[in-house]
């Protein structure tokens, strides 16, 4: 096996393993980290059902976005339904074994590459040109999405202009990363600038802002019930205040009504 | 610590004793702040050191243009004629040319 | 209404352009060691002060899983940039809330995440040095915690939050406001806001009787520390002081004696604000919050209400019953000593408009709206009632509810543009501590733009009236009103509006 193809397997598990670890331990402190008061944003919801159908807003309509801004919504949802299509479109390549039929029809999702790099550009516009975001920029923001770029542009040079790599060979590739029988890189070098920044991607994404994906799930605004009232909500370390049930009555002089 | 007349004042102007204060020290507090103390003035300064006496608290605006209109007639006792003397606030600005802590909270 | 000669307005602020340290400064006032002391926070910065708040924020966001999750989720999309009345106000791009977190992110990047530690410049990581603590200073006191940003937030990150966790950090290095923590202070000694004492209270409300019984002919009392009333009323304190407030404590009185219900104030929690929440420290709003169930449970009443006060009713609806079981549904001990007391046929604590709109849907007050009729009204959410809080327990209610209390008692009400009202109404410019002379600059620019609404309002619908439920609220506009070529006593409480138009009963027995 080439050296480049071991590299770029191990380099796969490395940044699995960045990925699974680092986002477990995110979650988990997430998860354990008490929220000690009801802070619900309005619009609220007053049952769980409320909650359910905010979440559903927000994650697949990014409702808030909509009401902020109609450009960074455009920008910010096409890319992100593209990258949710562009998954699905990828499954084919990493499923190991027999495909399902219905991975086959997937055909068609390609073109979400459109959208996707209409979406991408139109952030990093927005980011350069307007001088608010610009100003709240860090190197990082820019990176980001000139990396998401990069690889749009590389997935889309071998699917639609005449750069395509090895299919079978690129199908065993990924399937083979994951049922650990490793097989050789295709030979287009342009395969090789397409996964690399994905492998960065998945690594860098329990250290980075991409957490605002689980992020969104443990935001207490959010996923919170508004019923502070009806029901007494209590966390760990402030009910240890209560171990002294007595309140100190000073003496008062209160008449009887 | 900022002084007027050698007395102690704090950031805001007002002094840190209520002892402290003296007739000179309002006028020059008023001369700072661009007003010329009339009769009706001192009324208002009067009464708030009167009530701050009483009560060790500056009287609520109501209180104050009540006592206001009982002394200088009814069409003086309004919270618009008393901002007319003071531009700032009675509250505010009365109490510290009257030498009283300043009213805090939501006021 | 409109005529041709009218000036034309966008029916939105227009977004500046970033103006880079337009409000750059040392902030409002700092606190001396006698108010740091009183509330148990160092007096002065302490020796190794970078360190003592590094832990602080080490232990906030392992309490607060809004810190944490805050902290990691901001994407930078930019959402927020134009939302903030002060970014708004002032143009200054520390005041858009995500560089407003960014202060306090920054620092969190650099010592608590892989990426800050090894690659700082990359994700914008800072060291914690003197700059940056100056920028926390004058920047975490450029925020009133109104939330605005939040709604627009595809992350549901809350500025306030991050805004409170900052504030809590620099009172525990001794760097501490002046305004905040000497009111609480007063609250810790007096019971009030003001520090007003007991004696001065109880005048002022005898004096108030008076006056109402001149003008109405009626014994409309105003009740205090009479145990066994049904009712606790709890008040923010410049409702006893201040103009317009204290017309909406009289009208409060009137509803009460409408309704026929027993109904109590008291001397020792005699303020309902409670500015604990402004420094985000649990204990010192829980102190607050004890003040009432201990005037709750002497004075042995059955409901508590709660006056017009906007952050006083998002601690009373939405941290009661977490910090001193003031609510219901309670199933530990200490919750349940108290609620087994309160009448569970109420929602607990309760506000005052739910009150005057429960009687109002049952018929049982009337009104002669036309007392109004030179009054064209229109209504100020404020921000901690419209983002943090309900009424009535229906969706919105806490939009609902006032507006119709006030169609009750007027014949003219008019909402201002759609983008500024309800749960996107713009702060009043002065809340969260910032309702002192020292920032008066802040206060007037952070007004704009719900002066802008309040101007287009009034020219095409000729609004002459703002209702406003929170304290904060009508102190800010009497006083930046004026700025605007407003008059200032257009201002006034939603009770007043009551006060003005309700009929009691007694004086029409009296007119036969």
């Amino acid at each position: 096996m080439s050296l480049i193809s071991i590299f770029l397997i191990f380099f796969f598990y490395v940044s699995a393993l960045i990925f699974i670890s680092g986002l477990s331990y995110k979650l988990i402190q997430y998860r354990r980290t008490p929220a000690p008061l009801k802070i619900p944003i309005a619009p609220s919801a007053l049952d769980k059902k409320g909650v359910l159908l905010r979440y559903f807003r927000e994650i697949f309509l990014f409702a808030s976005l909509f009401k902020a801004n109609k450009w960074t919504w455009l920008f910010g949802w096409s890319f992100h339904l593209a990258l949710v299509l562009l998954f699905f479109r990828h499954l084919v390549y990493f499923w190991p074994g027999e495909v399902p039929l219905i991975l086959y029809k997937t055909e068609s999702l390609k073109y979400a590459a459109y959208p996707l790099i209409f979406g991408l550009l139109g952030l990093l516009a927005r980011r350069v040109f307007v001088d608010r975001i610009r100003y709240i920029s860090a190197p990082s923001d820019y990176l980001m999405l000139l990396v998401f770029i990069f690889i749009a542009l590389t997935g889309m040079m071998m699917t639609f202009a005449n750069y395509h790599p090895n299919i079978l060979m690129v199908k065993n590739f990924a399937s083979g990363l994951i049922t650990f029988k490793w097989s050789e890189l295709p030979g287009e070098i342009i395969f090789v600038f397409h996964i690399l920044p994905v492998f960065c991607i998945i690594a860098i994404f329990p250290l980075s802002k991409l957490l605002h994906a689980p992020g969104v799930f443990f935001a207490p605004t959010f996923n919170q019930v508004d019923n502070a009232r009806k029901k007494r909500h209590l966390s760990d370390w402030a009910s240890k205040k209560e171990d002294n049930l007595e309140i100190n009555l000073e003496s008062k002089n209160l008449k009887d009504k | 610590m900022a002084e007027i007349l050698g007395a102690e004042v704090d950031e805001e102007g007002y002094l840190l004793k209520v002892s402290d204060w003296t007739a000179d020290i309002a006028q020059a507090m008023s001369e700072e702040d661009g007003i010329e103390l009339s009769p009706e003035h001192w009324e208002v300064i009067n009464f708030l050191q009167e009530y701050y006496e009483e009560y060790e608290f500056a009287p609520a605006v109501r209180v104050l243009t009540k006592a206001i209109a009982k002394k200088l007639g009814n069409d003086k006792g309004n919270s618009r004629y008393l901002y007319s003397l003071f531009p700032y606030g009675p509250a505010k600005q009365g109490c510290r040319f009257a030498g009283l802590p300043k009213p805090t909270g939501c006021v | 209404m409109s005529t041709d000669n009218q000036i034309k307005l966008p029916t939105y602020v227009e977004t500046p352009s970033i103006r880079k340290d337009s409000m750059a400064g040392d902030g409002p006032f700092k606190a001396s060691v006698e108010i740091q002391n009183k509330l148990g926070f160092p007096g002065e910065k302490v020796e190794n002060w970078q360190q003592v708040a590094i832990n602080k924020m080490a232990e906030t966001k392992s309490k607060y899983k809004s810190v944490q999750v805050f902290l990691d989720s901001c994407m930078k999309c930019g959402a927020c940039t134009d939302k903030c009345h002060y970014f708004l106000g002032t143009a200054d791009p520390k005041n858009m809330p995500v560089a407003r977190q960014d202060l306090f992110r920054s620092v969190y990047r650099r010592h608590f995440t892989f990426a800050g530690k090894y690659f700082p410049r990359l994700v914008g990581a800072k060291d914690f040095d003197e700059d940056m603590l100056n920028d926390w200073y004058n920047y975490f006191h450029q925020c009133s915690q109104c939330r605005r940003c939040a709604v627009f937030c595809p992350s549901g990150i809350d500025t306030a939050e991050i805004s409170m966790a900052a504030r809590e950090v620099m009172n525990v290095i001794g760097v501490g406001q002046k305004y905040t923590n000497q009111i609480l202070g007063k609250v810790k000694k007096i019971g009030n806001n003001l520090g007003m004492p007991e004696p001065a209270l109880k005048d002022t409300l005898m004096d108030l009787e008076e006056e109402i019984k001149e003008d109405t002919g009626v014994d409309v009392k105003l009740p205090i520390d009479i145990k066994n009333s049904e009712i606790l009323m709890v008040s923010p304190s410049a409702d006893f002081f201040a103009e317009p407030h204290i017309d909406g404590l009289i009208g409060y009185a009137k509803v009460f004696h409408e309704s026929g219900v027993s109904w109590t104030l008291s001397s020792y929690a005699s303020e309902a604000a409670n500015f604990g929440m402004f420094i985000g420290n649990y204990d010192v709003m829980r102190e607050g919050a004890l003040r009432i169930r201990k005037a709750a449970l002497d004075l042995n009443v059955k409901r508590v209400i709660i006056g017009e006060c906007g952050h006083a009713w998002r601690v009373a609806y939405s941290f009661w019953n977490t910090l001193s079981g003031i609510g219901t549904g309670a199933e530990d001990e200490y919750a349940m000593r108290l609620q087994n007391q309160l009448d569970s046929q109420y929602p607990q604590p309760q506000h005052m408009i739910e009150f005057t709109y429960d009687l109002i849907k049952n018929n049982k007050l009337t009104f002669e709206k036309s007392n109004n009729d030179h009054r064209v009204v229109t209504f100020h959410d404020s921000c901690n009632v419209a983002r943090g809080s309900n009424m009535g327990d229906i969706e919105n209610g806490q939009f609902i509810l006032p507006r119709e209390v006030i169609k009750a008692a007027c014949n003219n009400f008019i909402d201002m543009p759609k983008n500024t009202i309800k749960s996107s109404t713009f702060c009043c410019g002065g809340g969260a501590g910032l309702l002192t002379d020292d920032l008066i600059d802040l206060r007037i620019k952070g007004a704009k733009p719900r002066m802008h609404a309040l101007r287009k309002s009034e020219q095409e619908s000729g609004v002459n009236t703002l209702a406003a439920i929170c304290a904060i609220c009508k102190s800010q506009f009497s006083k930046v009103l004026p700025n605007y070529d407003f008059d200032p006593y257009m201002v006034v409480s939603v009770h007043q509006l009551v006060s003005d138009a309700i009929v009691l009963s007694e004086s029409l027995k009296q007119k036969d």
